[in-house]
């Protein structure tokens, strides 16, 4: 529960979640991977997804983004119920609404940054232009540089910009961090965090590392498939005030 | 371009060595199938429309003499509905610079020039001038073989006479678009030629006025041309016929629609072989595409590209090199093409051989290669667009190694490490190693079925011209001779040895099949012709009885022991029945050999000779051949020699050009084939093999785990290759038979050799071109990516 429940009055949802399960059936084993799971994201926040290892975060964050469809349980974006949606129409969610930052960039390696950007530009309704995107990540100097050429923080950059070129009404990451080092991983979050203030996207960013919290406008906590935790930052810190 | 573009063909390149293989693969089967089908067109279209232009009949009968007012009879024949009379005779030619004597076909001409059957093309000089008895149009291949032109004089020897002939012209017929001389297969053109010349001037010089002893018909449209044929025989009998035949009796014909029939048997039978390849080809190099690609399609997909924009992408990774290899081989097959007509123009005599190019082939093979592209793609492309995304996120689940058979106890600590790894990868998939032996193996088996038409035909001349006939000239009477006047032949200075032939055309049935057919009586199966079937066994010839070649035997449906009706037709024209007391498979044509006494007795008369064969010394050929020139009765002579070289020249030059093709279309499947599966299996392995070599394995081991398992996989291919190339060619030679020829199921060890070692060595260059990248293979940098 909202720690100030006059906070949300003002808010508006742009998702919410309701008494959604997950689970996988392997051979004898049901694994849970989430149990019924209700939440409420409000517009132009930046929330942190932790969990241990295994606790249901990318599982909730795939079948928030569309990629992936919940054994039970509903997902509204914006009042329109996702989880009825076909699949062309959740394809066309992911087009219009969704950014989404991996852990492991998974840029296209034979296609330079700039390149990996226009990906979604081309097919985006109202996108800035792909140099724009790269611009607001700090890798103007960068553009014709292929993956293989880049740092893994760069990499992460461009990974970002790709995510935010269609300027996308939902930022999804998932551990967006994870591969990188102290420094760089800052780096990548400054990037998230200018992102969600200066386009007002709504972000939600997984880690397993709870230092990352303080940058957050809100905490949620899942273990096993269960939030156990939820709840809101007084004052967000800058990522570069975070230490671990 | 779009991203996805850019990607598509970036990565094309970057895989380029693979996407050419199987472009390459592909260009080979459209190459062959737009080459053949438009060759098959071409002769086909320019068989019909010389018979057109030119008239060609639908029936023919040759007579002893017949009256001309039987004209009007025939033309009366309901279903005729054109007839042309004729007068034909076979003639002995002095042609200079040459010492034999060459035979002579005179075909009457009207003296005015109107259009009649069977009409000539006029490729140089002028048409006879009426009342200029002299004066002949001569064919093509034997002016050309001769160097003469028109203007030229030639001496014949016409009804005993000898007279001078002045050629006006140069022309063809299609009667003769395969021009060879009566009772041979290959063309002698040096020793054999038509000449057309006025009717009046032929009837005179054989006392023929008011008759004929040839006669050609067309028939109207909806016909039966058994009835029409059934109606001459009863006019004509009496008239010395040897019976009516249709254009599928008519060897000049037969020849070419025998090898349109061949041309179409390539059509279907090689394409297939190549399209399957590269069906196979595309499905593994996809399937490893979109495997090595599985995160990127997901992030694809979590980009909002939906199944379509992705499986169209994958999609593209098939039609492009398809596409490529569809317009490579269509360029190719043009040229190919050509090039196969300008060999056909050498062999068949048309008036005009045109190559058509045809637009709905080029549409159809292409037609084809994408649907084969699709084929092989389909599973990968599934697979990419079922993929759920959530799930790509997550690596390919790990292959399960079992224990298999060779990580038993026993053997384990017997095999070294390398060695273990390489069965280990075999044994996991087992299906995925059949398959890629049996692809190497289909290039062995084209190898093999390649250079067999080439053994095939080698062994055909050993035993034609080697084994069967051991002759040096064949001396061809005009006339059946009585014993005693042949006899003077043989007893001319410098002949070797002599044996004679009788032939006695007959009609033969047994039960309600019927066929025309002549018996040759020869005097022994041990002397200078011998009875030799296509595995080169010689049959010994009963006292009594005939031997048939198999082919006849079975049109005719009889097996030894059976009985045969035969009816004589000439001499006394006796109905006899004969048992057939064995048969021998032959490789030339349909033939029926008694013993000469045998066939005397049966014709019911004295014994009369056709021919006889000659073993002669070298040393007096010259003043023997001038001797024949000037002997009476001779018709000409023919020179086992001049066939074998013609033989050589025309059939082994084409079938040379078409085993050079085959054999480098089968090595570019080879290197295909072998090419890719070390590429896959070096992608597949990069990882493990980094790993391996960061633990301290040497390149040299690495290598060995990677290619080992390549060399195992071919050799295993090539015993199965030539197994499959066995069954390859016994099928093609069933296919390719007909009752012209059969080719003889003969391997020789050069053959088996041959695609070993083109095998090996296409192995061994595309074994370099993947160790050179697997040496250049950056550790740090493939053990860096996530897969
Ligand atoms: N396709 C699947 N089949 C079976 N089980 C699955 C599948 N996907 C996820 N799981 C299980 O669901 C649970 C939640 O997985 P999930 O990936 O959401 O965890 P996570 O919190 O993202 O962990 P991590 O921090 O390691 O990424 C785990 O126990 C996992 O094993
Ligand atoms: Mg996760």
């Amino acid at each position: 529960m909202p720690d100030n429940p006059l906070d949300i009055k003002q808010q508006k949802a742009v998702l919410s979640i309701s008494d959604l399960s997950k689970f996988y059936i392997m051979g004898e084993v049901r694994v849970d991977a989430l149990k019924h799971v209700s939440l409420e994201f409000y517009e132009g926040e930046l929330a942190v997804l932790l969990g241990a290892s295994g606790s249901g975060k990318s599982t909730l964050i795939n079948i928030i983004g569309g990629l992936d469809v919940p054994s039970s349980g509903k997902l509204f974006f914006h009042g329109r119920e996702i989880t009825a949606a076909t699949e062309a129409e959740l394809t066309s969610y992911r087009r219009r609404s969704i950014g989404f930052v991996f852990q492991f960039y998974n840029l296209i390696s034979s296609l330079s940054a700039l390149e990996n950007v226009q990906l979604v530009t081309e097919i985006a309704e109202n996108p800035m232009s792909a140099k724009e995107a790269l611009m607001l990540v700090g890798l103007g100097s960068r553009l014709n540089h292929f993956p293989a050429q880049l740092s893994g923080g760069e990499q992460q950059r461009v990974a970002i910009a790709r995510a935010i070129a269609k300027r996308p009404e939902l930022l999804l990451c998932d551990e967006p961090t994870g591969a990188l080092d102290f420094q760089t991983g800052k780096l990548v979050l400054d990037v998230i965090e200018k992102v969600n203030r200066e386009l007002g996207t709504t972000t939600l960013v997984i880690t397993h590392n709870a230092s990352i919290a303080g940058m957050a406008d809100r905490v949620v906590r899942l273990r096993s498939g269960e939030v156990s935790e939820d709840r809101r930052n007084l004052t967000r810190m800058s990522p570069s005030e975070l230490v671990w | 371009m779009k991203p996805l573009q850019i990607k598509l063909l970036r990565e094309l390149m970057r895989l380029k060595g693979q996407m050419l293989a199987v472009a390459a693969v592909v260009a080979c089967g459209i190459s062959v199938f737009v080459s053949m089908s438009s060759v098959k067109y071409s002769l086909e279209a320019s068989r019909e429309r010389y018979y057109n232009r030119f008239r060609f009949a639908d029936v023919f009968v040759q007579v002893k003499r017949a009256p001309e007012f039987y004209r009007e009879t025939v033309s009366r024949i309901p279903g005729v509905a054109s007839v042309s009379t004729r007068i034909y005779a076979d003639v002995t030619l002095d042609v200079p610079g040459l010492d034999e004597p060459a035979t002579g076909r005179l075909v009457s001409i009207p003296e005015y020039r109107t259009p009649v059957l069977n009409d000539i093309f006029l490729k140089k000089g002028r048409y006879i001038e009426p009342g200029k008895p002299e004066e002949v149009i001569a064919s093509k291949p034997f002016l050309e073989a001769n160097h003469l032109v028109p203007g030229d004089r030639i001496a014949a020897v016409i009804n005993g006479r000898k007279k001078e002939l002045l050629i006006v012209g140069m022309g063809l017929s299609p009667e003769y678009i395969y021009e060879v001389q009566p009772g041979s297969f290959f063309p002698d053109k040096r020793r054999f030629g038509v000449f057309w010349m006025s009717r009046r001037a032929l009837e005179s010089a054989l006392n023929m006025s008011g008759a004929f002893n040839d006669l050609s018909l067309t028939l109207a449209h909806g016909a039966s041309e058994k009835d029409v044929i059934m109606q001459l025989d009863n006019l004509f009998k009496r008239y010395g016929s040897l019976g009516a035949y249709g254009r599928s009796e008519h060897l000049s014909d037969r020849f070419i629609v025998d090898e349109i029939k061949q041309v179409g048997i390539q059509i279907t039978f090689l394409p297939v072989v190549f399209l399957a390849v590269a069906v196979f080809l595309l499905n593994i190099v996809l399937r490893r595409i979109v495997a090595t690609q599985r995160d990127q399609i997901a992030v694809l997909k979590a980009m909002g590209y939906s199944n379509e924009d992705v499986g169209l992408h994958y999609l593209g990774f098939a039609m492009i090199p398809t596409a490529v290899g569809a317009l490579a081989g269509t360029l190719l097959g043009a040229w190919l093409g050509r090039g196969l007509m300008d060999i056909y123009s050498e062999f068949y005599n048309f008036a005009e051989l045109v190559y058509y190019f045809r637009f709905e082939d080029v549409a159809l093979s292409v037609l084809l290669s994408f649907a084969a592209a699709l084929f092989g793609a389909l599973g990968a492309v599934r697979k990419a667009v079922l993929l759920p995304p959530a799930e790509a996120m997550r690596p390919d689940s790990p292959v399960i190694y079992k224990p298999g058979f060779f990580d038993r106890d026993v053997l384990r600590n017997k095999i070294p490490v390398p060695v273990r790894i390489i069965v280990r990868n075999l044994e996991r998939r087992p299906w995925k190693a059949a398959l890629s032996v049996l692809m190497i193996s289909l290039s062995v088996a084209i190898l093999i079925a390649g250079r067999y038409t080439y053994d095939s035909l080698d062994r055909m001349v050993q035993v034609e011209f080697n084994e069967k006939h051991r002759e040096d000239v064949t001396v061809i009477f005009n006339d059946p001779m009585p014993p005693s006047v042949v006899f003077n032949v043989a007893s001319l200075d410098g002949v070797l040895e002599h044996e004679y032939y009788r032939e006695e055309p007959v009609r033969m049935s047994f039960g309600h099949r019927v066929r025309r057919q002549t018996i040759k009586g020869i005097q022994s199966a041990e002397g200078l012709q011998r009875l030799v079937d296509k595995s080169n066994r010689r049959h010994s010839l009963p006292p009594d009885g005939i031997v048939l070649t198999s082919t006849l035997a079975d049109i005719l449906g009889v097996r030894p022991g059976d009985r045969l009706q035969i009816d004589f037709l000439q001499g006394k024209q006796l109905h006899r029945e004969l048992l057939v007391s064995g048969t021998i498979d032959e490789i030339l044509g349909l033939s029926a050999y008694m013993n000469l006494d045998a066939l005397n007795r049966l014709a019911g008369d004295g014994g009369a000779l056709n021919a006889a064969y000659l073993r002669i010394d070298e040393s007096k050929s010259g003043k023997l051949y001038s001797s024949f020139k000037k002997m009476p009765g001779v018709a000409g002579i023919m020179m086992l020699k001049a066939m074998k070289e013609s033989f050589d020249e025309l059939i082994a030059q084409s079938m040379t050009t078409s085993t050079l093709i085959l054999t480098s279309f089968a090595c570019i499947l080879a290197f295909a084939v072998v090419y890719n599966g070390a590429r896959i299996s070096l992608s597949e392995r990069a990882r493990e093999l980094s790993s391996l070599r960061v633990l301290g394995m040497t390149r040299a081991e690495i290598s060995f785990i990677l290619l080992g398992e390549q060399a195992l996989l071919t050799i295993f291919a090539i015993p199965v290759g030539f197994l499959i190339g066995i069954v390859l060619s016994a099928l093609l030679a069933r296919a390719l038979s007909s009752e012209l020829y059969r080719l003889p199921l003969v391997f020789s060890s050069f053959n088996f050799l041959f695609a070993f070692v083109v095998i090996v060595l296409v192995s061994i260059v595309s074994a370099l071109l993947v160790r050179r990248r697997l040496t250049n293979l950056d550790l740090v940098e493939v053990l860096k990516t996530r897969e």
